[in-house]
C-alpha cells in the first residue's frame, strides 16, 4: 500500500458526512460505502499486481465518494458495476493513479447513471435524521423527488425550506444532504492544504453567478441561493473538483476550471433532462483541463 | 506473389484482421452491434460484398486503365451493395429498417475499398476472392462479439430471445452506440494480447 497523507485527509473530513448518512437513511448507507470500496479495491490490486506495484490509498476516496454520491437504495449489484466500471475505465486503463483523465467515481456513476436510470432517479428514500441507526433503510418516499426534481416538476412545496436542505434531512443521494457538513469538511481540507481552495470558491463563484443571472432574467424557477445549496453542486464542488489528478495544475487554469464546472452545472440543471448535474459538468471540466493548462501557461523565454 | 489459401485466412482472419487491427469498419462497429440478428445480416453482407468485389475487380484488372480504376471499384462496389439493399427490403423488410442507411453504406466501408485496392488489383481471382471473403469474416467474427454482449446485457436476450428472467434489468447504456467503443476496447485488447503471445 503506498502512503498518501494527503488522500488519508480526504477520507478523514468525508467519514462526518457518511456518519450523518447512515443516521438519515439507515445502516444500508454504510453497506453501499464498504462494497464500493471494496470492488474498486480490488479492481486496482489485481492490475497494479499485475503492474507490479502496489495499489494507492486515493482507492479508497473513490470507493468511499462512489458509495456517497449513490442513492441509499440503490441495489449492491449496481455498485459493484459502478465501482469496476469507475476504477477499471477511468483509472486503470490510463495507467493508475495519477494519470487519470477523469475523476474515477465519476464515471462509475455516470456510467450506472445511463445504464440504469429507473434506480439512480425514480427511489428516494427521506431522510429521518438522526433516527437512522434505528432501519436499514429509511422508508421510501412516495412521489420519488428529491427537492431538485420536485422543482424541475414545479412541486415548489417541497423547495422552499432552505434550513431543511442546508440541515440535510432530505431525500437524496446518501452523501450529498447535509450541507453544513460538505462545508465543515471544505474548511478542513483547505486548512490542511488538501484541496485547493481556488477550486472549490471559483465553482461556487460561477455557480452564483449564472443562477443570478438566470433568476435575474426569470429563465430558472429555482432562487440562486436554492441553486447553490440543492443537489450534489456543494459535494462536487469540495471533492470531485478537487481531485488533484484530474484538475489542471496552473493555478490560474483552477479559477476557469472551477468557474466552468460551476455554471455548467447550472446550465445543465436548468436547461437539460438531468437534474443532477453536477456529476456531468465535473466530467466535462476534466476533458478541458489540459486545455486550461496550456491556455494558461506562461511562455518561457529562452535565453 | 500468390499466397497460400490457408495462409490467407490466417492473415485476414487474425493478424490483419480489419476491424481490430486495421481499425477499419469502425462506424458499423459501433452502429448495427445492438442487436445479434441484425449484426448477422449486416455482416452476411459485407463479406458478400466484399469477396464478389474483390474477385470481380481481380476479374478485370488488366482491363482497368490505372486512372480510373477507383472509380471503377467504386462502381463494382457499389453494384454487389445495391443488389444486397434490394433483395434485404424484398425479403427482410423489418431488418432492412432496423440497419437503416448502414447497407448502403457498406459503399463507403473501407474494408472493401481496401481490399480491391490494396489486393485484388495486384493477385489472381481466387486468391482475391479468398481474400475478400477472409476480410469479411474477420469483419464478422469482431461484430458478431461485440453484438452478443451488447445483446446480452442491453435486451437480455440472443437473437431476440430472453435468455435471462424478468429479474434481469437492461443496461440501457449497451443499446446505445457508444457502449460499442467500451466493448470493442475490451476486445481488442485480448487479442492483442494473444497476438502478442503467439509471436
Amino acid at each position: 500500500m503506498v502512503k498518501q497523507p494527503l488522500m488519508r485527509r480526504v477520507i478523514f473530513s468525508l467519514l462526518p458526512i457518511l456518519a450523518f448518512a447512515i443516521l438519515n437513511f439507515g445502516w444500508k448507507v454504510l453497506l453501499n460505502v464498504l462494497v464500493s470500496n471494496a470492488v474498486c479495491f480490488t479492481t486496482e490490486w489485481i492490475f497494479e499486481k499485475y503492474k507490479k506495484k502496489k495499489p494507492t490509498e486515493s482507492i479508497f476516496v473513490t470507493g468511499t465518494i462512489l458509495g456517497l454520491i449513490l442513492p441509499p437504495s440503490i441495489p449492491l449489484w449496481v455498485v459493484v458495476v459502478a465501482g469496476f466500471f469507475g476504477t477499471f475505465f477511468a483509472k486503470e486503463v490510463f495507467g493508475g493513479f495519477g494519470r487519470n483523465v477523469f475523476n474515477p467515481a465519476m464515471v462509475g456513476r455516470a456510467f450506472v447513471f445511463v445504464s440504469f436510470p429507473s434506480f439512480m432517479t425514480a427511489n428516494w428514500n427521506l431522510g429521518v435524521f438522526p433516527n437512522g441507526w434505528r432501519f436499514w433503510l429509511s422508508p421510501q418516499l412516495m412521489s420519488g423527488a428529491t427537492p431538485l426534481r420536485a422543482a424541475k416538476l414545479e412541486m415548489p412545496v417541497m423547495v422552499q425550506d432552505y434550513f431543511k436542505i442546508f440541515w440535510g434531512d432530505i431525500p437524496g443521494s446518501a452523501g450529498e444532504t447535509a450541507k453544513w457538513l460538505i462545508i465543515i469538511a471544505a474548511v478542513y481540507l483547505i486548512l490542511t492544504k488538501t484541496a485547493s481552495f481556488r477550486i472549490i470558491i471559483s465553482t461556487l463563484v460561477g455557480a452564483f453567478l449564472t443562477a443570478g443571472f438566470f433568476q435575474i432574467f426569470g429563465i430558472s424557477s429555482l432562487g440562486t441561493i436554492q441553486n447553490l445549496i440543492s443537489g450534489g453542486l456543494l459535494f462536487a464542488a469540495v471533492f470531485m473538483a478537487t481531485d488533484p489528478v484530474s484538475a489542471p495544475r496552473n493555478e490560474s487554469a483552477k479559477w476557469l476550471y472551477g468557474l466552468l464546472i460551476g455554471s455548467l452545472t447550472i446550465i445543465l440543471r436548468t436547461f437539460s433532462a438531468f437534474v443532477e448535474s453536477a456529476m456531468f459538468s465535473v466530467l466535462i471540466a476534466n476533458m478541458f483541463a489540459p486545455l486550461l493548462d496550456l491556455l494558461t501557461q506562461k511562455k518561457v523565454v529562452a535565453k | 506473389m500468390n499466397e497460400k489459401a490457408g495462409n490467407v485466412f490466417r492473415r485476414t482472419i487474425f493478424f490483419e484482421n480489419p476491424v481490430i487491427i486495421q481499425i477499419l469498419g469502425i462506424c458499423s462497429t459501433l452502429a448495427v452491434t445492438n442487436k445479434l440478428l441484425n449484426t448477422l445480416i449486416m455482416c452476411i453482407g459485407l463479406t458478400l460484398t466484399t469477396a464478389l468485389s474483390s474477385l470481380s475487380v481481380s476479374l478485370m484488372r488488366k482491363a482497368i486503365p490505372r486512372k480510373v480504376r477507383m472509380i471503377v471499384e467504386v462502381f463494382v462496389i457499389a453494384f454487389y451493395v445495391i443488389i444486397f439493399d434490394l433483395f434485404l427490403k424484398a425479403y427482410l423488410p423489418e431488418i432492412s429498417v432496423a440497419l437503416g442507411p448502414y447497407v448502403g453504406l457498406i459503399i463507403t466501408n473501407c474494408i472493401v475499398m481496401g481490399r480491391t485496392e490494396a489486393y485484388a488489383l495486384a493477385n489472381s481471382p481466387t486468391i482475391s476472392f479468398l481474400d475478400g471473403l477472409g476480410s469479411g469474416l474477420g469483419y464478422s467474427l469482431i461484430l458478431l462479439i461485440v453484438a452478443t454482449i451488447r445483446e446480452i446485457l442491453g435486451f437480455g436476450s440472443l437473437f431476440g430471445f430472453r435468455i435471462f428472467g424478468e429479474n434481469f434489468v437492461n443496461w440501457t447504456i449497451m443499446v446505445m452506440p457508444a457502449s460499442a467503443f467500451f466493448v470493442l476496447a475490451v476486445i481488442l485488447w485480448i487479442f492483442k494480447a494473444m497476438m502478442i503471445k503467439k509471436r
